[in-house]
């Protein structure tokens, strides 16, 4: 088991690298930043000095190879440029430091300090909506077998995955901010409350997708698992029906739900891009979309380098799940 | 197909509603632009821009079924000339992620081992790659109109589910006896994969295929939702969805035709694969 974690960390550390290697340099073939950041009207003394000062007009790879930390820093606005000893620091990821946004004039861990939690309420809320909503859908649809109740769940989780955020966002706008009022037109309110109040459509917008997935699975692996012995076993020896399903039904059915959950890590602390932007949403989806737009590499790297963590963290947590909810799992390679 | 799949298919009257709308769908990116009654960019300012500077309406105007657009556009024609965009990339996305997902996925089941292992990992740093930003530099470099860049670019990122399902489905296929059979005749591995791996792997494959179709719609609409897909004046799904976002509240109807119509199409795809799945791989 240990030996799985470490040889799964080791892969998930040399994937990380590659992705931030090839965006870093995407980055460059995607345009110049300075030239975005300061616009088109922007002087060449302007657009020179900028670069001078981010390090911009260096070579490419060790412009690279600074941002890592292996080579001294090249940003002249960075206090590790220039010591009274004139000793060159480091000031790179390998010294956890993610460096300046070029546009926000503020430090990149700050930006990201500053979006991250308020993603994570969103996230948190529509996992929340996701589970409750779906599993509960999915619980009656496979109890109810082929029922009316059963078809209209199973119909309703097609619809659901069918509908992008894009066509339910501004429908949930129209309906429920601007002819019924029950909800803000988006933004993020002012206080803790007001947040949370904010975020509830949003959230609910971004749950459909994933608790109609849910709902499916949970189904499913519901009708699947009362097919079990030790289901039957249980019903034969007089165990009531309700103990029966808490017990060993849903027990075993939660396995491919955690590892749903797990995959979809990265997409959750990645920001939902579109989501955010309809409903106006500061987090971190709508921070990428700015970075990327304006090339605002600091932010592009961090942004990324989040995800790709997320990604082999998640990834690896569905897989410890799996095998600590099931004791005939055992992880090896 | 084989018989009995095809037989589970017809009774699934969920796939076969699919199935009519998956037709229906296609034969609009097929014929949408010759039955497009007007050209989709021009601008009928004198019929359908009212006085109050507002598109007219649905039926105002004799011949403009639904009316115009923002900019005074036929709305029937835009609809059904970006009926052609949107399938179009959908399809042509979806045939490039089948190309390249089936090809390293049957390589990595057949070949396992280190190759395996790496193409694996490729998988996993193509998952962890910012789509957007993919997007935008694939913009950039090619400085060519859209279409072809975004059908490249969906293409290129959503080969992974694909890849590992040929993946493990070919190494099942492998260890079949008249698989291990052929290997010990010495048929040309080449031979072995596409004669009888293949086709032991192509239900699965045209189920998912089928749903991607859905996914790459939506995708599509979703790049030019943040103005990222096909240009202006061009017309597709989503980018109308776009044009019309600012004036939400005030002409929802612009909203509602293009939204009505990429949730059919997603739906069609959907109900249709998963009936195809449910045909190849019946669990009950």
């Amino acid at each position: 088991m240990m030996q799985f974690i470490l040889q799964r960390a080791l892969w998930g550390v040399l994937v990380v690298m590659s992705v931030v290697t090839l965006v870093f340099f995407l980055i460059f073939v995607a345009g110049d930043p300075a030239v975005t950041i300061l616009g088109p009207q922007a002087r060449a003394e302007q657009i020179a000095d900028f670069k001078a000062k981010k390090g911009l007009d260096q070579p490419v790879p060790e412009q690279f190879l600074s941002y890592l930390g292996v080579m001294p820093c090249i940003r002249k606005d960075s206090p590790k440029y220039s010591s009274p000893d004139g000793v060159r620091g480091f000031c790179g990821l390998l010294q956890g430091d993610l460096g300046e946004s070029y546009s926000h004039h503020e430090s990149v861990a700050n930006v990201i300090g500053y979006r991250l939690p308020r993603t994570l309420l969103l996230a948190s809320l529509a996992v929340l909506f996701e589970l409750v909503i779906g599993l509960t859908a999915g619980i009656i649809a496979a109890l109810r077998r082929n029922r009316w109740s059963d078809t209209a769940i199973m119909f309703g989780t097609f619809i659901g995955i069918s509908l992008p955020t894009y066509v339910t966002g501004p429908i949930a706008l129209l309906l429920f901010a601007f002819l019924l009022g029950w909800f803000p037109y988006g933004g993020y309110g002012v206080d803790p409350l007001d947040h949370i109040y904010h975020a509830l459509l949003p959230a609910l917008i971004l749950a459909i997708a994933g608790a109609a997935t849910y709902a499916r699975v949970m189904r499913g692996e519901l009708i699947e698992t009362l097919r079990h012995d030790h289901v039957r076993t249980a019903k034969a020896k007089g165990m009531p029906m309700p103990q029966v399903i808490r017990k060993h039904a849903i027990r075993n059915a939660l396995l491919p739900i955690a590892t749903l959950i797990g995959l979809s890590l990265p997409f959750l602390v990645g920001g939902a891009i579109i989501t955010e932007k309809i409903f106006a949403w500061p987090g971190l989806g709508l921070l990428t979309i700015e970075s990327i737009e304006s090339l605002d590499a600091p932010v592009i790297m961090a942004v990324v380098l989040m995800f790709g963590i997320a990604v082999q963290v998640g990834n690896l947590l569905a897989d410890i799940a799996v095998a600590a909810l099931d004791p005939r799992i055992r992880l090896s390679d | 197909m084989d018989s009995r799949a095809f037989r589970r298919f017809r009774r699934n009257k969920g796939a076969l509603v699919g199935l009519f709308l998956v037709i229906f769908v296609t034969a609009l990116g097929l014929l949408g632009p010759w039955l497009a009654p007007y050209d989709p960019v021009e601008q009928f300012t004198d019929r359908l821009l009212l006085a109050n500077g507002l598109p007219a309406g649905p039926g105002v105007e004799p011949g403009h079924w639904l009316g115009g657009d923002i900019l005074a556009r036929d709305e029937l024609s835009r609809l059904l000339s970006g009926a052609r965009v949107s399938m179009l990339v959908a399809y042509l996305a979806t045939a490039l992620a089948v190309l390249i997902g089936v090809a390293l996925g049957l390589l990595s089941g057949y070949v396992g081992g280190r190759t395996d292992t790496y193409l694996m990992r490729l998988v996993d740093v193509v998952l962890s790659m910012p789509f957007l930003l993919i997007a935008i530099v694939m913009q950039r470099v090619f400085d060519a109109p859209g279409i072809w860049t975004i059908c490249i670019v969906l293409g290129v990122l959503s080969w992974t589910t694909l890849a590992r399902v040929t993946r493990a489905k070919t190494m099942e296929a492998r260890e079949l006896d008249y698989i291990q059979a052929a290997r010990a005749l010495g048929l040309r591995h080449f031979r072995i994969l596409a004669r009888h791996v293949l086709p032991n792997v192509v239900g699965p494959i045209i189920a998912i295929a089928t749903i991607m179709v859905a996914r790459m719609i939506i995708a599509e609409s979703a790049l030019s939702f943040l103005n990222l897909g096909v240009r202006p004046p061009t017309a597709s799904w989503g980018s109308m969805l776009n044009e019309s976002q600012s004036l939400l509240l005030g002409l929802p109807r612009l909203t509602v035709y293009p939204a009505l119509l990429i949730s059919m199409a997603v739906f069609g795809f959907n109900l249709f694969g998963e009936g195809l799945r449910d045909a190849f791989d019946p669990k009950d």
